[in-house]
């Protein structure tokens, strides 16, 4: 029976009730008020002693016995479709022990980017296995290529894809046909959705030119690969038919389905899957991908186990990205400082991938009427993938950019004020005064005229979606000899995962967090969430804390019953046995555990399916930088970022605190550094390595001062939200329009390099704040 | 970065080769260094390879020989043959510190110089430095700091802090950062461990 409860919802000093159904036996949330002993405790995390020693076993790091090496041969060609392969005298080669192709196992002839997947061998070492592969021949039919959006897009742009692939995707709006998977009267339709474009473009077309002020921008953002610091891939076992693969995944069960799906390339009768310990992700490692395939099958011909991890060089160009983005905007306000409507023309490129390269410039604030129109578009490069809130940063870039221009086109308002007259979000609308202070937004700022050094502060904004769903299960054991243990299949990519999963347990039963052990990342433990759109945390705590519900709710019974108390009267708090009246009832958990007739307790549950209504659906934040630009060498350092965030309930200060920091740096090395740099003429990857390829290093790390806010959201009986996505979602922009009130000009791409800030002074009319005599130099 | 071992008199550097794909394949190496203890260095250099020859090196205070070909990373050999997997291949081109071992005190980047090189030599690894059961000091700072989210450039970031430590136990936060200018940590962790240093260092501890 759905049981209905009142709780209380919000946060700060804002609370209200709100009722609601518990659903399929779930327990109510954690109050406002309620003692806790664990949650909401900064807790080292539990896999930090096995991570500073260098004991904490990855993919990388797995030698079972007789391990042998495999290696993918890559298209050298920009483009190009494959004739033939040739493996005989690779085959021949000292060592090998097995050899695909791709064409035979993928059924795809196509070698679309320098980087390509042609071939595979594996052979006793990796030294072998690379000259197997300088051994194997290929007849390339080479053709013309695209690596850039603006070549793919010009006229006679040669052809990316293949058949009747245009290189010009329109991706928003779909006509409906489409997107009901083709059929019918396409060109119908078709011609339907360019009416209503037609209508729509004409109607923001007249609110703009009814309202007071009309901003207009383009804005750039580059492609930004994920660049974990362990490749993709995974050791691949064969044992009496069972598959057995270590990988380094965000999806442990979406790994092993690969393996063993009809229609995957493997047919695997069994697989399992571990991955206690990945070294990042980033949205990269959803897949097995063909590195994930190509081990097991390697691994069955040699009879053998094969370590197929990608090299770095592998990793840069053929394992994911960030699209770019092309950003065409027109945004009109009034006076009154409300948005009345934008213009949005948007492109980004998947490159050769399936991907959606779509920039989420529309997400935040009210913004009146919207006619908004994106395209994809196909480029010969590496294949785009989820990467960390997915189209978020690089929207973000250009909208809240056009924010701050629409704020100073009005007379006298002040960029936050803007966005709060602008904005409906209940946390935001607190977090923006939490930010403003922080970071000192109304301290004036003088800058030094004698010293080329500007600073300046900006604003942006955060949004996500992660309070998780059903899918998942939590095995909760509590053994007669006292020990705990929860169990989960899923992965903790580096996030805290199994830290919050073995804190909420601990809460629930009331023992310390160290008498929890936690098992993650081994599809013979229940199933778990792929770590993806922060909803990792949010899927499984609650099935974690259902799970220890009952786990408890059965011990207590073998204590009341043995004890001859009324169960009613007994609970555990902080690892002894109390009664009602909160007196020790004069035995420790261990020794009630050892009441137990049976060796174990043991509780599956899985996570109600639905969220309940709750307090808000998503996510906010709110970021603000300091930067100090160099005006003589366009060198733009970021100071300082204030990130003041919300993730549900905190369940873990420290790691969420982590998981902002690590949003911040990441958003500021896309701000001033990340950038794939694709060759014109041959079509490669420049920088498929680290060196050139720059993220942000320790001396050019910002200070970051992070404020969490504690959300009764209701949502789950954890009320947990993830917190991945979130805090990159606004750093890149909040950069870019501190650079902006720093130099008093604009920056309309990103990486905001030294050449385009010291090109924007160049053709701003305006002279650079404090007149600095060398300025007429730039 | 400054406390690499580049400029080491006595001819332990990254520039004495270049690790290539051809490099690998063709494997053989010159050495004028003995290879072994027992080796008696001469004046004519000492053709090995390309076949395995005994290695025998210092690792964490216990001397260990393996039988490796020449053309064996210190990387390699660690991981491969001692089953120190905590130093990890992650750029393998010297632009991480992901794998950063201690030669004599001083930080190198072990997918960057021959396992041979470091015959004779004091290697200390990420292992060496503290055990799940007893941690240092600065291990046990970056536990209570969260200096650490996935913990593929820990075990590098572990013994970049260490060193400086050793040099420079009282370090501020600009040499923190310059100490691991070479490590790249793709999750962000880079505040935490500055903090964790700072807290190991001010306990007094390494």
């Amino acid at each position: 029976m759905a049981e209905e409860i009142t709780i209380k919802v919000g946060f700060g000093d804002q609370f209200r009730e709100l009722t609601v159904k518990l659903q399929d036996g779930d327990i109510a949330p954690w109050q406002p008020g309620e003692p806790l002993d664990v949650v909401g405790k900064s807790k080292p995390r539990l896999d930090a002693v096995a991570k500073v020693t260098g004991t904490a076993k990855y993919a990388h790091d797995q030698q079972p016995a007789g391990l042998i090496h495999g290696r993918i041969l890559r298209s050298p060609h920009g483009n190009a479709d494959i004739r033939s392969i040739d493996l005989a005298k690779a085959r021949a080669m000292p060592g090998v022990r097995a050899a695909l192709t791709i064409p035979q196992v993928f059924e795809d002839s196509s070698a679309r980017y320098a980087g390509a997947e042609v071939a595979a061998i594996a052979a006793d070492t990796e030294v072998q296995a690379d000259a197997a592969l300088r051994a194997i021949v290929v007849d390339y039919d080479v053709k013309e290529h695209c690596v850039t959006i603006d070549a793919s897009m010009a006229d006679d742009a040669p052809q990316v894809g293949r058949g009747d692939q245009k290189n010009v995707m329109r991706v928003s709006p779909r006509s409906r046909r489409r997107r009901r998977g083709g059929g019918g009267d396409n060109a119908e339709a078709e011609k339907q959705i360019q009416e209503q474009m037609a209508r729509k473009e004409k109607e923001v077309d007249q609110i703009l030119a009814a309202s007071d002020s009309v901003v207009e921008g383009t804005f750039r953002t580059q492609v930004q690969t994920h660049a974990p610091l362990e490749t993709h891939g995974a050791v691949c076992k064969w044992q009496d038919g069972r598959l057995m693969c270590w990988a380094s995944t965000q999806a442990t069960f979406g790994f092993r389905g690969e393996m063993t799906s009809n229609w995957g390339k493997v047919h695997a009768e069994e697989c399992r899957v571990f991955s206690e310990y990945v070294g990042g992700g980033f949205g990269s490692k959803f897949s097995a991908g063909r590195e994930g395939v190509i081990g097991a099958l390697l691994s069955k011909e040699a009879d053998a186990p094969v370590k197929m991890m990608l090299d770095r060089s592998g990793e840069q160009t053929s394992a994911g990205n960030r699209p770019d983005s092309l950003q065409k905007m027109r945004m009109g306000v009034n006076k009154d400082g409300s948005i009345q409507g934008l213009q949005i023309r948007s492109w980004g490129t998947p490159g050769t991938g399936t991907g959606g390269a779509g920039a989420h410039n529309d997400g935040i604030y009210n913004l009146g009427t919207i006619d908004k129109v994106e395209y994809g578009v196909r480029t010969n490069c590496g294949g785009a993938k989820a990467h960390r809130a997915p189209g978020w940063p690089q929207g973000s870039v250009a909208l809240e950019q056009m924010m701050d221009m629409a704020a100073s086109s009005i007379e006298g308002v002040d960029p936050i004020e803007f966005r709060k007259r602008n904005d409906d979000h209940p946390i935001r609308i607190a977090e923006y005064d939490i930010a403003r202070d922080k970071i000192g937004w109304d301290t004036e700022r003088v800058n030094d005229p004698a010293s080329p050094l500007r600073t300046g502060v900006g604003i942006a904004s955060n949004l996500w979606f992660s309070a998780g769903g059903g899918g998942s299960s939590a095995l909760v054991r509590i053994a007669r000899d006292g020990s705990v243990e929860v169990r989960n299949g899923a992965q903790d990519i580096g996030t805290g995962t199994r830290t919050v999963m073995g804190m909420v347990t601990a809460e629930e039963i009331g023992i310390p967090l160290e008498m929890v052990s936690t098992r993650i990342g081994d599809t013979n433990d229940p199933q778990g969430p792929m770590s993806g759109g922060s909803t990792t945390i949010g899927s499984l705590t609650p099935a974690a804390r259902l799970a220890a519900h009952h786990a408890k709710k059965e011990l207590l019974a073998v204590i009341a019953d043995r004890k001859e108390w009324d169960v009613e009267d007994v609970d555990i708090r902080k690892g002894r046995v109390i009664r009602g009246d909160g007196s020790d009832a004069g035995l420790s958990f261990k020794e009630a555990c050892a009441l137990m007739d049976d060796d174990a307790i043991e509780v599956l549950k899985a996570r109600p399916r639905r969220n309940y209504a709750g307090f808000s659906d998503t996510n906010a934040g709110v970021q603000a930088a300091e930067v100090e630009v160099n005006i003589e060498t366009g060198v733009v350092m970021v100071k300082r970022v204030v990130a003041v965030a919300d993730a549900g309930k905190l369940i873990n200060p420290l790691t969420a605190e982590s998981q902002v920091r690590g949003g911040v740096i990441q958003g500021v090395s896309f701000a001033l550094h990340e950038r794939r740099m694709m060759d014109r003429h041959k079509g490669k990857m420049l920088n498929d390595n680290l060196e050139t390829y720059k993220i942000l290093g320790s001396v050019d790390c910002p200070e970051i001062e992070v404020v969490l806010i504690d959300v009764y959201n209701g949502k789950s009986n954890t009320q947990v939200m993830g917190l991945g996505e979130p805090p990159i979602v606004a750093t890149a922009a909040a950069v870019a329009n501190a650079v902006a009130n720093a130099i008093g000009t604009r920056v309309f791409e990103v990486p905001i390099t030294p050449r385009r800030v010291l090109e924007a002074l160049a053709s701003s009319n305006k002279t650079p704040v404090s007149g600095h005599k060398k300025g007429a130099r730039l | 970065m400054d406390k690499k071992a580049d400029d080491q008199p006595d001819g332990v550097s990254r520039r004495l080769f270049l690790k290539g794909a051809g490099a690998a394949a063709a494997a053989v190496s010159v050495v004028q260094i003995p290879v072994t203890g027992s080796d008696v260095a001469t004046d004519e250099p000492t053709i090995l390879g390309p076949g395995p020859v005994s290695i025998e090196l210092k690792i964490n205070g216990e001397v260990k020989e393996v039988e490796a070909p020449p053309s064996t990373t210190l990387l390699d050999l660690l991981r491969d043959h001692h089953q120190l997997t905590g130093a990890k291949r992650v750029c393998d081109r010297g632009s991480c510190g992901a794998c950063t071992v201690l030669l004599d005190g001083d930080t190198v980047d072990s997918c960057s110089m021959l396992a041979i090189d470091a015959v004779g030599r004091e290697i200390t690894t990420v292992e060496g430095i503290g055990t799940p059961s007893n941690l240092s000091d600065l291990q046990q700072a970056f536990v209570d700091k969260d200096a650490l989210q996935c913990g593929f450039c820990t075990p590098g970031m572990v013994v970049s802090c260490t060193a400086l430590l050793q040099h420079d136990p009282k370090p501020d936060r600009d040499q923190i950062r310059k100490a691991i200018a070479g490590n790249i940590c793709r999750c962000g962790t880079y505040q935490n461990i500055i903090e964790a240093v700072e807290h190991a260092s001010r306990k007094g501890g390494k």
